[in-house]
């Protein structure tokens, strides 16, 4: 099955929609499209939901997608997107020497970055081993400490 | 299509504008070639399109265009980056949003506006406040090493375009390897070669556009 979806209708933590989408939620009616990194930022895309249906997203350029958006809602069904967790690799730089190289590393790479105590958090948007082989040469020599990486939820 | 539902907007909400289709790539690589065939297939199937093009101090590849024959010259609009070409296609894309909503109010019809960065490295990406989708262009005789080289347009874009084909024997590049080892860095994103000087691959191009932004029948 496919939708075409033009606009989004509302938010799900609305009040319009929230007693509709919990009864549709009961019946099995609601379907959810996972949206993941960057997508989120598209106002035309192509994505399925968790039932299978595609849907053929193309907004207006004012609209914008985000967590709990709702792209269909009718008798028996409705979408809504939801916004996968975000993974991000924990560093810790040895020193503040190597704090400095690091975040001019990071920036030059254009990196997506957060800040977290003594930890740099860097947005994984492609596969944990690129980044770890990039930051290779600060791990090899202890400059830079490998911490878990971790989800956050958006 | 085998079942459609479709919402009508209401009436404060602007219904959806055109496709805006980012195209990146080294200097050299075919850009402003494959968009000069990109063109004339879209014509084909009732595409309406227009052009902004990015060009670090010149208007060089717009007037390229507007000479071409291809496209009503004010359908073309030149963005001079002034630096990096990078910094306006995704840092500060703002230059060519203002160009691309200036096209799209003139131009209503017009279904899809490629956008064209000036000529870059490895590593240039669209910023999706600027383009819903984006392609990347390397070219054989850049070397059939570039997709194992990771580079972030190579990685990230939205389809990789390997044009240049016909070039491939003449500086000893393994096509096939090279586009085995784009495959294998892309997470199953598509890649599509293109010989765009004999207009080959192009309407593959234009049918992955159509499927995956524009979405009309192919």
């Amino acid at each position: 099955m496919e939708v075409r979806v033009s606009q989004i209708l509302g938010f799900a933590s609305e009040a319009a929609f929230a007693g509709r989408l919990h009864d549709l939620g009961h019946a099995g009616g609601v379907e959810y499209v996972m949206l993941a990194g960057e997508d989120v930022h598209r106002r035309r895309l192509r994505a399925r939901t968790d039932k299978g249906t595609d849907c053929l997203i193309a907004l207006p350029r004012e609209q914008c997608l985000g967590d709990g958006a709702v792209l269909l809602l009718d008798e028996d069904r409705a979408v809504v997107v939801r916004l996968a967790d975000e993974r991000w690799l924990a560093v810790r730089p040895r020193d503040s020497a190597a704090a400095l190289e690091l975040g001019y590393f990071a920036g030059n790479l254009h990196w997506r970055v957060r800040f977290e105590g003594d930890h740099l958090l860097v947005a994984l948007e492609g596969p944990e081993l690129d980044y770890i082989d990039r930051l290779r040469h600060f791990l090899d020599d202890g400059r830079v400490v490998l911490s878990e990486c971790h989800e956050q939820a958006p | 299509m085998d079942d459609t539902v479709t919402a009508d907007p209401p009436a404060r909400v602007q219904p959806a504008s055109a496709a805006r289709i980012g195209i990146g790539g080294p200097v050299g690589s075919g850009k402003t070639a494959l968009i000069e065939r990109l063109i004339p297939e879209l014509g084909q199937r009732g595409i309406e399109c227009a052009v902004v093009t990015n060009d670090l101090v010149t208007k060089e590849d717009a007037l390229r265009l507007q000479r071409s024959g291809l496209i009503s010259p004010d359908r073309v609009r030149a963005v001079e980056a002034g630096a990096c070409p990078h910094t306006i296609i995704r840092e500060d894309p703002t230059l060519n949003i203002a160009a691309a909503d200036e096209l799209s109010r003139q131009f209503p019809g017009a279904s899809v506006i490629l956008i064209e960065s000036g000529g870059d490295n490895l590593a240039s990406t669209f910023s999706l406040d600027l383009v819903d989708y984006w392609m990347f262009v390397i070219d054989t005789a850049g070397g059939d090493d570039i997709p194992r080289k990771r580079g972030p347009g190579v990685v990230r874009s939205d389809l990789l375009v390997i044009n240049k084909t016909d070039l491939a024997p003449h500086v000893d590049v393994d096509l096939d390897l090279m586009q085995e080892q784009a495959d294998a860095v892309r997470s199953g994103r598509p890649v599509i070669l293109t010989n765009c000087r004999d207009n080959q691959g192009i309407t593959a191009v234009v049918d992955q556009l159509c499927h995956d932004v524009l979405f009309v029948d192919a």
